[in-house]
């Protein structure tokens, strides 16, 4: 069968691709980036078709894949000690080498390869994964290349850093489908740390000084997560169970310390996914352009870090530690959501949303209960593609107005109609039903019912997103119907196309997420639960104790639409002539009614200004962060020492 | 159809809704028209609502004389009114400019400006004398008239100082 | 869907907004008597529909016909959804659609009232959304289902297990309804707020539409307190009528109050109330 070359070639040929992305020939490097990108997603799109399967490569060309593994992990090592002897931190450095010498340990002392299961395993949640990181990161790749033209040209650089741009990026697409398809718990933690490593040649790709410190707070926080990878490895090893995520998982013998390296594996996946209080990386991380934000810390990267988490869910299904898994997610997502709400910026509020939204797969993988693992995987994939579209609309309309405070994004439909539309789409199917995100954060609520704390986080965490993405959504469309026509825009190739792919497959994977369910999150439910599984039936995804009708919602609003589009078109008005200016008490400037503002005491000619209500003073990032950062210390704790 | 329609008329007269604009009243005739609100009078059986918005309104309720500042603010309110509406002019001011028609800066009545449909004479207009003007101004309300000043608010205030530079000759008394 | 669901649809549909307008007349009767004076006629908020559908169409520009819209549709469409027994949160969400709506296209008017009415509807949006869904989550800790037909199933009246909850509920009610202290956006019987607040720059029709989807959204709203006591029809009528009278009541012996002040007081007080709520059913089923 194709499969095992499907999956060879998603891994290893974005590597291949990648090094040759080094050579400075631009035409050349923008075909090796489609080419790559077409390849992977057909591929993943391929992998799709097969069975459940699981393989452990031979040797390639003589050379043993756990041996290279092996090598190119203490290879990997170095380089980042060397970086960080270049940057001086002395914090990264003992945190390499708390990753180096128990690796050694490991590998030399511990036969790391006893009654190992297969290296590479390929069920539908990796497979759904790798079709999320192959076309969503190849669109995106597809974006960077007039993005980071635009860019270079704006910064005024004489020597082209596309060439490191590139290899980062497409490295990075290979190193997330080796993570989601590893068995081998090795195999992982070097994918893992490949993406640590191309994460911070991402963030300090402009080389500001700003974007130095962040791209090191980005290190430092992942590489403790490394370390708890380390550990727990050496702990799985002195119990004798094998470094395998299949075994582990399917362990009957659940001991209690079994448990605390599942715990410090879920604690590297909230250092990945930047949970409280890790969060500080991911909005440094902000800084970066916006291709990279796009791909690694909205779709991809931080996706990795919840992946983790959501497979090693029926390892600790039922404990104690479950429970408090899910009052740390809850916990994140209601305190990002509050975080959100007083940001201005446009790229901020975007990271705190993702943090939010990992927030809450985090505590869907701790209630543990199938409802909540559904809802867990659906929203892996609607919050991929539609915060990936937000992220390229945002870095679109920051090229063009040269600005990503909300506030200057008013009126921005009479500048840039099109983005605006593809703006919209990606906020209305985050927050708004019948669309994905929202199916998978009614279920994560149906399904924390039962734990109260929880679900009034969620609750409250919920009615927070309404607002940031109403009021942004509200600005965005904000217009006084202008006298001559609009101006069209004008929209490079390979912006329009990923722009248009992820809008429309946001509504239209939205309309098919029953099929999407059935076909490929119910089956790996299947090996875990029995009871209490959602079914999709004609259109309806209902359980024991809920149902949401997805194609008749879907369809009476879609008609909806329709009509009121048909209602408000312009031509009927352009007839009638029957526009107006909004009301200020009669004192608008009577020969230009088009003029904002008013005549104010002595004749004098006042504009008005309204902002929306950040609450700086009271819910600031700077106030409220260290209270949120120690509430969530105190979790963790509490829930690292409930293993025992 | 004609059932739509009578029912449209009907639905027209019973739910005027006003906006009051005091143009430079001294507040005696406001305070009567606000006193209509009040449960002695209780005009809201009639279905009159006090709505500050022109958009939301149908009559336009004015107290006091013209001005050159606020003859611009009321011609603009009035444009912001969606037809049908009719206008009512309050008291002596509005109607005529009262005893200030002749200071330096007044233009006169409301009629300067914008079309009046009913006048209601006062100093200040009783709460029952305003009732009834608004009552004959529903039968305005039946039909839209958009043909009723068209003219741009710069020829209306050139007739109105055409018509205060004629001071003199108009003066009654020596 | 069989027929008699189907004809349960449509005439909720059809019935709904009539309801709907009957309500909003008897709501102004009997504030003018409580206030000593007589009131408009109970077919008033007709009248008023019907003017308003006749008027000119005005707008400032064309994104707000479109919020108004859906704005209806997704409020028909709820109802709809009641009438067909579905899942209370799902109805609760396809709700949001219709409010974040009507916020987007006030703020798509570049107008001071205007934007300033939305963000304060944003605010009330935020003050009982998190409510709403802790009263969904109470009873389906009762009923063990969020789906209305298990809902309907029970056999005591829910109002008897959860009291608390449906005080929390009222507070939705209060500041759906638009009454003191929580009319802080936009407030109904004309008492104006920053002009008409979120409702300035509509007018003509589409006042008309909005209004014929808020006196769904009310039938709604009083549809789900009338699952508090869904086993006997008089006490479904008692409740609601107890309820309505109460919020009159409160609407006019309360001032407007700030939204600050409405965002802290409603969720302190109904967090507080949830949690003793359920802290009871836990103490009971001991």
């Amino acid at each position: 069968m194709l499969a095992p070359q499907m999956l060879g070639i998603s891994i290893i040929l974005p590597f291949i691709a990648a090094a040759l992305c080094l050579i400075n020939v631009p035409t050349l490097r923008s075909a090796l980036v489609i080419g790559t990108g077409v390849v992977v997603s057909l591929a993943s799109l391929m992998l799709v078709q097969s069975e459940t399967f699981s393989l452990t490569p031979g040797s390639m060309l003589g050379i043993n894949p756990d041996g290279l593994i092996a090598v190119l992990d203490f290879a990997l090592l170095f380089v980042i000690l060397g970086i960080a002897y270049r940057l001086k931190n002395k914090l990264i450095a003992v945190l390499t080498l708390l990753q180096i010498v128990p690796l050694a340990f490991l590998e030399l002392f511990m036969n790391p390869g006893e009654s190992m299961g297969p290296a590479l395993y390929v069920d539908q949640f990796s497979m759904i994964m790798c079709m999320v990181i192959s076309i969503v990161g190849s669109l995106i790749c597809l974006y960077g290349l007039p993005y980071m033209r635009e860019h270079e040209h704006h910064l005024k650089l004489e020597k082209s850093r596309q060439g490191r741009f590139f290899f980062f990026m497409v490295l990075f697409l290979g190193a997330m489908n080796g993570l989601v398809f590893s068995n081998n718990l090795l195999w992982l933690y070097f994918f893992w740390e490949v993406t640590t490593l191309c994460s911070f040649m991402l963030i300090k790709h402009d080389g500001t000084e700003i974007a130095v410190k962040n791209a090191t707070r980005a290190l430092w926080m992942n590489m403790l997560g490394g370390v708890a990878f380390v550990f727990a490895m050496i702990i799985f090893r002195s119990q004798g169970l094998p470094l395998s995520l299949q075994e582990i998982i399917t362990a009957e013998s659940a001991s209690k310390l079994a448990l605390l390296p599942v715990g410090l594996l879920c604690f590297a996946g909230f250092t990945k996914a930047a949970q409280m209080p890790f969060q500080s990386w991911l909005c440094g991380a902000m800084v970066a352009p916006t291709p990279i934000s796009a791909l690694l810390h909205s779709s991809t990267m931080v996706k990795a870090g919840v992946y983790l988490v959501i497979r090693l869910a029926p390892a600790f299904a039922g404990t104690l530690f479950s429970n408090y898994v899910a009052l740390f997610g809850a916990f994140t997502f209601l305190a990002a959501a509050v975080l959100a709400l007083s940001q201005s910026n446009g790229k901020k509020i975007l990271a705190y949303s993702t943090i939010s939204n990992l927030g809450m797969i985090v505590a869907c993988a701790g209630i543990n209960t199938p409802a909540a693992i559904s809802a867990a995987v659906l929203l892996i994939v609607f919050h991929a593609i539609s915060k990936a579209l937000m992220f390229l609309c945002v870095g679109s309309i920051e090229q063009k107005i040269g600005s990503r405070d909300i506030e200057d994004m008013r009126g921005l439909v009479d500048i840039m109609p099109r983005t605006t539309m593809m703006a919209a789409i990606g906020m209305v199917t985050l927050f708004l039903p019948p669309f994905g995100a929202l199916l998978s954060k009614w279920m994560a609520v149906e399904a924390s019912a039962h734990l109260p704390l929880v679900v009034i986080m969620l609750a409250l965490g919920s009615a927070l997103t309404m607002v940031f993405w109403g009021r942004w959504l509200g600005m965005i469309m904000t217009s006084v119907v202008p006298d001559k026509a609009l101006q069209t825009e004008r929209m490079p190739l390979f912006f329009s196309v990923p722009l248009w792919t992820l809008a429309v497959s946001a509504v239209v994977i939205s309309f098919a997420a029953p099929g999407l369910y059935t076909s490929m999150v119910l089956p790996v439910l299947e090996r875990f639960y029995s009871a209490d599984l959602y079914t999709a039936a004609r259109g309806v995804i209902s359980n024991n104790i809920g149902m949401f009708a997805i194609y008749p919602v879907f369809v009476v609003m879609a008609l909806g639409v329709i009509y009121a589009v048909r209602a408000s078109s312009a031509k009927r008005f352009f007839r009638r002539g029957d526009y107006v200016t909004p009301y200020v008490c009669g004192l608008q400037d009577p020969a230009d009614s088009r003029r904002l503002g008013f005549k104010g005491p002595l004749g004098v000619w006042s504009e008005f200004k309204t902002t929306n209500y950040y609450m700086e003073n009271i819910i600031g990032e700077s106030r409220i962060t260290g209270w949120i950062n120690l509430v969530a210390i105190g979790i963790l704790i509490i829930l690292l020492a409930g293993v025992f | 159809m004609g059932f739509f329609q009578e029912l449209l008329h009907k639905s027209r007269m019973k739910s005027p809704w006003l906006i009051h604009f005091d143009c430079g009243s001294c507040n005696g005739c406001d305070i009567e028209v606000l006193a209509c609100l009040t449960p002695v009078y209780d005009v809201e059986r009639f279905g009159v609502l006090n709505i500050g918005n022109p958009k939301h309104a149908d009559i336009l309720v004015v107290s006091g004389t013209v001005n050159p500042r606020n003859a611009k603010v009321l011609k603009n309110i009035y444009d912001q009114m969606p037809e049908p509406k009719a206008v009512i002019a309050i008291g002596a001011c509005g109607t005529s400019g009262g005893v200030f028609r002749e200071a330096y800066n007044v233009l006169g009545g409301v009629d300067k400006v914008i079309p009046v449909d009913v006048y209601v004479p006062g100093c200040p207009s009783k709460p029952e004398a305003i009732i009834d003007g608004v009552v004959l101004a529903l039968e305005k309300l039946k039909v839209r008239q958009p043909e009723k000043n068209t003219e741009p608010l710069v020829a209306d205030l050139k007739k109105a100082r055409e018509f205060y530079e004629n001071r003199e000759e108009r003066q009654v008394t020596g | 869907m069989d027929f008699k669901t189907f004809s349960f649809v449509i005439l909720a549909v059809i019935l709904a907004p009539i309801a709907g307008g009957l309500l909003a007349g008897i709501d102004r009767r009997l504030t003018a008597w409580f206030q000593g004076r007589f009131g408009p006629p109970i077919l008033q908020p007709f009248y008023d529909v019907i003017k308003l559908l006749g008027k000119d169409r005005q707008v400032v520009n064309y994104w707000q016909i479109f919020c108004v819209h859906i704005y209806l549709i997704s409020a028909v469409l709820c109802v709809a959804l009641f009438a067909m027994q579905a899942d209370l949160l799902m109805i609760f969400f396809v709700m949001t659609i219709g409010a974040v709506f009507m916020v987007v296209g006030a703020m798509a008017v570049p107008s001071p009232y205007s934007q300033l009415g939305a963000q304060r509807e944003l605010i009330q949006m935020l003050t009982y959304e998190p409510l709403l869904i802790i009263v969904f989550v109470g009873i389906y800790l009762v009923t063990g289902s969020f789906k209305i037909d298990d809902i309907l199933t029970y056999e005591r009246p829910i109002f008897l297990m959860l009291p608390l909850l449906y005080l929390v509920l009222t507070f939705a009610l209060t500041i759906k309804l638009r009454k003191s202290p929580f009319d802080i956006s936009t407030s109904h019987h004309a008492h104006q707020e920053v002009v008409r607040g979120v409702l300035t720059e509509y007018s003509g029709p589409y006042l008309a539409i909005l209004e014929i989807a808020h006196w769904y959204e009310i039938v709604l709203i009083l549809a789900i307190c009338g699952l508090f006591w869904s086993t006997s029809w008089i006490g479904l009528v008692v409740l609601l009528a107890l309820t309505y009278m109460a919020e009159i009541i409160i609407d006019n012996v309360t001032p407007r109050m700030t939204w600050k002040w409405m965002l802290t007081y409603v969720w302190a007080v109904g967090i507080s109330l949830s949690f003793f709520n359920m802290a009871l059913l836990y103490a009971k089923s001991l």
